[in-house]
C-alpha cells in the first residue's frame, strides 16, 4: 500500500504537475494588471495564513504544557505510573 | 487505552485546507502576472558586466537608462552576454535573472510617472554593487 501510495507521488510531481504548468503557462493574452498590488497582497495573504497556524501551533503547545503538568489538579496517573512500572 | 480522536481530524483538516488554499493561491496569482497582454511591446533586454542594454521593438538603443510610457505594457527579453545578472526593478516588483545563452521573460505596465532605479540583483563580479540603469517612466 504505501509503495503505492510512493508511486503516486512521484508519478504526480514528475508528470502530471509539469504537464498542468505547460497547458496553463500557454500563450494566452493576459489582461493589464497593478503586478505591484497583485504580489504584495498575495504576501499579506500568506504572512496572515502563516501567522494564524504558527499561533495554533504555538498555542497548542502552551494548551498542552499547562493542562498535563504534574501540578495540574485535573492530572492523573497514566495506567503505567499507577501500576508502578515506570 | 480509547479516546475520542474528534479534535485530531479537526486539526488535520484545518491545516491541510490552508495548505491547499496557500498552493492554490500562490499558483493562481504566478499564472496571471506571467501572461502578458497582447499589445505588449517587446523589449530585449542585455546584461553585461556592468551595464545594462535595452533595445526596443524599433530598433531604438538605449544604455543605463530606459525609457516607457505610462499605462503601456511592456515585455522584458532578458538575456546576458557573460555571467548571471538579475534584472531588478525594486518599485515594480519585477525581479528575473538574466542568464547567458536563455531569454527569460517578465512583462509590467508602469501606473506612475517618474524615476525609478534598475538594478542588479545577483552578485556579478567587481562592479556588481554600481551596475544600475535608471527607468524613466513618461507621460505621453
Amino acid at each position: 500500500m504505501s509503495k503505492i501510495f510512493q508511486l503516486s507521488i512521484i508519478i504526480v510531481t514528475l508528470c502530471i504537475i509539469p504537464t498542468i504548468s505547460l497547458v496553463f503557462a500557454a500563450e494566452t493574452a493576459g489582461e493589464y494588471i497593478d503586478r505591484k498590488a497583485e504580489i504584495w497582497n498575495l504576501f499579506f495573504r500568506m504572512m496572515t495564513i502563516a501567522f494564524v497556524v504558527g499561533g495554533v501551533i504555538a498555542g497548542t503547545m502552551v494548551w498542552q504544557v499547562w493542562r498535563f503538568r504534574e501540578s495540574n489538579p485535573k492530572s492523573k496517573p497514566t495506567p503505567y505510573e499507577e501500576k508502578g512500572e515506570l | 487505552m480509547a479516546h475520542s480522536n474528534w479534535a485530531e481530524w479537526i486539526y488535520l483538516g484545518v491545516v491541510t485546507a490552508l495548505l491547499v488554499y496557500v498552493g492554490a493561491e500562490a499558483w493562481n496569482v504566478e499564472r496571471i502576472i506571467d501572461h502578458a497582454p497582447e499589445d505588449a511591446e517587446i523589449i530585449k533586454v542585455t546584461a553585461q558586466q556592468w551595464l545594462w542594454t535595452f533595445e526596443h521593438e524599433d530598433g531604438t538603443k538605449e544604455v543605463g537608462e530606459l525609457h516607457l510610457k505610462k499605462d503601456h505594457a511592456y515585455k522584458f527579453e532578458l538575456t546576458s552576454k557573460d555571467v548571471i545578472h538579475n534584472f531588478n526593478i525594486p518599485e515594480y516588483v519585477v525581479l528575473l535573472d538574466a542568464v547567458p545563452g536563455r531569454v527569460n521573460t517578465v512583462w509590467f505596465s508602469p501606473n506612475e510617472v517618474g524615476e525609478f532605479d534598475i538594478q542588479c540583483r545577483e552578485y556579478c563580479g567587481l562592479i556588481h554593487y554600481n551596475m544600475r540603469a535608471l527607468l524613466i517612466v513618461e507621460d505621453v
